[in-house]
């Protein structure tokens, strides 16, 4: 059997002296998040998560009816923009506000091809305004979610 | 991504590992009850969880799983001979009874008590359903006797397998967690596969390649619901129920079977996956019991010992050519092989630092995030784990059609809790 041969066989290809041979480097750039607090309990939320050091997500809470978000920092600035170099979007929803924000958001990110998830942050409960809100919009949806799964979420993805 | 001491905090099953610990808090299966056939059969190699372990049925059919290896010289006692209630080393003669309490050590006067003192490690090891099952935990903390639906119709209503995985249980598991794959690797078996075909959700399966996803906490672990759009104002959910730390099923399609799967540790690069079917209100069929011998549905066909015909040292029995013929997507026959295949090539401990996720994962990273708190909350604060209850465990996977405005868990009500004689929601 030549060399060539014995690398293709599943055999010797699976063990993990083979994988210490898996060439090393970023496998991509990082993801560009943007995560949007649809509420005033989600804002707070997004805003601790958002104290982290994160690659490039950026956050932000609506300014109805979601054509224009608002930064961390307290600046309005456009939804179209900011998700121009994006190619996923978080939705963080606790009552259910703010709907039409969220349907402006997701028919957006739809048309942009950008992944869409959402996180109910509503505790103990499995049906919930803020499950509704977010359900037509959001590709992947926890339910009910916690703050750490925004961490998480963010974090396994590489945002 | 996951870092590196996550990694290991969540592939490290052997004692004293707070994974390890753990799965020491649930009862396991360990081995199909045809292993141990008969009263004084030969007696079987166990290794679970990193423990080489010994099993036997003693000559009054009492199950006894302990230490492999003879308290004297360390022999293994799979050389043993299994007989007059107990097993005895073949070395100098020293016998065991299925508790591992030494009986005899025949270089010892009569009435000697040295054997009172000597006693090899050993665990409770019970038969339910056509499966034995050990606890490797504390006894002070074992848990009632498990309740899963597919060990507890009667007779003639479950089949049960398990094959050889050549790779650490997480990847396995993180496989039966992942809806999303089903759509692409296993495509080729939906219209094939006798436990599998002839569903009306197969062709909703077909129609709509990118499902939607929710991932529901649930008091057990979680519920991961797929929607595909169905009629018109309709989806079509399938929810797969994962109960901690390693329980999941899969979503029925027609009056099949249903199946699931356990993923049990035998150390960190190698797992036994199990695979069963069972039917909630029936006997299984001649030609379903045939087809599950043969490998089809999540099954597999494998040798004497329980490793699948096709493995890593033949890749599989790759077909290129029923690959291109549509027959299966990836060349490897069967559905729990396409799916082994792809999961032992990860590696046997694939390095999650380097994977990239995205946000359809989401079900993956739940769990791990389940497992994680669970194992540490153990080992910091001694909370027990979920998963022990009856409640967690009479759980069914459900296939549904419900109107759009529905939720899912709403929706499904009392479908995915098991209650005998009450046929499983399916379409």
């Amino acid at each position: 059997m030549t060399q060539s041969g014995l690398v293709s066989s599943c055999a010797r290809a699976a063990t993990a002296e083979e994988a210490a041979f898996r060439i090393d480097y970023p496998l991509a750039a990082a993801r560009n998040t943007r995560v949007v607090a649809l509420d005033a309990a989600a804002e707070e939320i997004v805003r601790r998560v958002s104290q982290t050091q994160w690659a490039q997500a950026r956050f932000y809470s609506t300014v109805d009816p979601g054509h224009s978000l608002l930064t961390m920092s307290g600046e309005t600035v456009p939804l179209a923009g900011e998700l121009e170099d994006s190619n996923t979007l978080v939705l963080v929803s606790t009552n259910g506000q703010n709907a039409e924000a969220a349907a402006t958001i997701g028919a957006a990110c739809k048309v942009r091809g950008i992944m869409t998830a959402g996180l109910v942050v509503t505790p103990g409960q499995l049906t919930s305004q803020a499950l509704f809100a977010l359900r037509p919009h959001a590709r992947i949806l926890l339910v009910p979610a916690e703050e750490d799964d925004l961490f998480e979420l963010l974090r396994a993805t590489r945002s | 991504m996951l870092r590196t001491e996550i990694n290991e905090l969540l592939t490290q099953t052997g004692p004293g590992t707070p994974m390890g610990e753990l799965f020491r808090r649930y009862w396991q299966p360990v081995l199909l009850a045809e292993e141990l056939p008969e009263n004084d059969c030969p007696p079987v190699r166990v290794k679970v969880l990193s423990e080489r372990l010994i099993a036997i049925r003693d000559s009054e059919g009492r199950y006894g799983l302990m230490d492999e290896f003879c308290a004297h010289r360390g022999v293994s006692l799979w050389f043993g001979r299994n007989e007059e209630g107990g097993l005895r080393c073949p070395y100098h003669g020293w016998k065991y009874d299925y508790t591992g309490q030494a009986v005899e050590v025949p270089s010892e006067p009569e009435t000697s008590n040295f054997c009172a003192n000597v006693k090899l490690k050993s665990y409770p090891l019970v038969k339910l359903g056509d499966v034995l099952w050990a606890y490797l935990g504390d006894p002070e903390k074992q848990p009632p006797l498990p309740e899963w639906e597919f060990i507890t119709v009667p007779e003639g209503q479950a089949y049960t397998s398990k094959r050889l995985q050549e790779c650490n249980w997480l990847q396995a598991l993180e496989g039966g967690i992942d809806s999303s794959h089903v759509t692409f690797l296993h495509s080729g078996n939906l219209d094939s596969d006798p436990l599998f075909k002839g569903s009306k959700g197969n062709a909703y399966n077909r129609a709509d390649l990118k499902p939607f996803f929710e991932v529901v906490d649930h008091e057990g672990g979680l519920l991961i619901g797929a929607r595909r759009n169905a009629e018109e104002g309709h989806y079509y959910w399938r929810v797969t129920p994962w109960v901690l730390p390693n329980f999941t099923m899969v979503p029925p399609r027609s009056d099949h079977p249903v199946h699931g799967h356990f993923w049990v540790p035998i150390d960190d690069e190698n797992c036994w996956a199990w695979s069963f079917d069972y039917h909630p209100t029936r006997r299984l069929t001649e030609t379903e019991v045939a087809a599950m011998r043969a490998g089809m549905g999540v099954h597999s066909a494998n040798d004497e010992n329980y490793r699948p015909l096709a493995h890593k040292d033949n890749d599989y029995l790759m077909d290129r050519e029923a690959q291109r013929r549509g027959e299966t997507y990836s060349g490897i026959k069967g559905i729990a092989l396409q799916d082994s295949s792809l999961q032992e090539s990860m590696g046997p401990i694939v390095d999650r630092t380097k994977e990239r996720l995205v946000a359809t994962d989401a079900g993956i990273i739940k769990a791990r995030q389940k497992l994680r708190k669970a194992a540490l909350a153990l080992a910091e604060e001694g909370v027990e784990p979920v998963g022990n209850r009856a409640q967690d465990q009479k759980v069914r996977s459900v296939a549904i059609v419900l109107p759009a405005d529905q939720p899912f868990v709403e929706g499904i009500g009392e479908a995915m809790i098991a209650k005998p004689g009450v046929p499983q929601t399916t379409v």
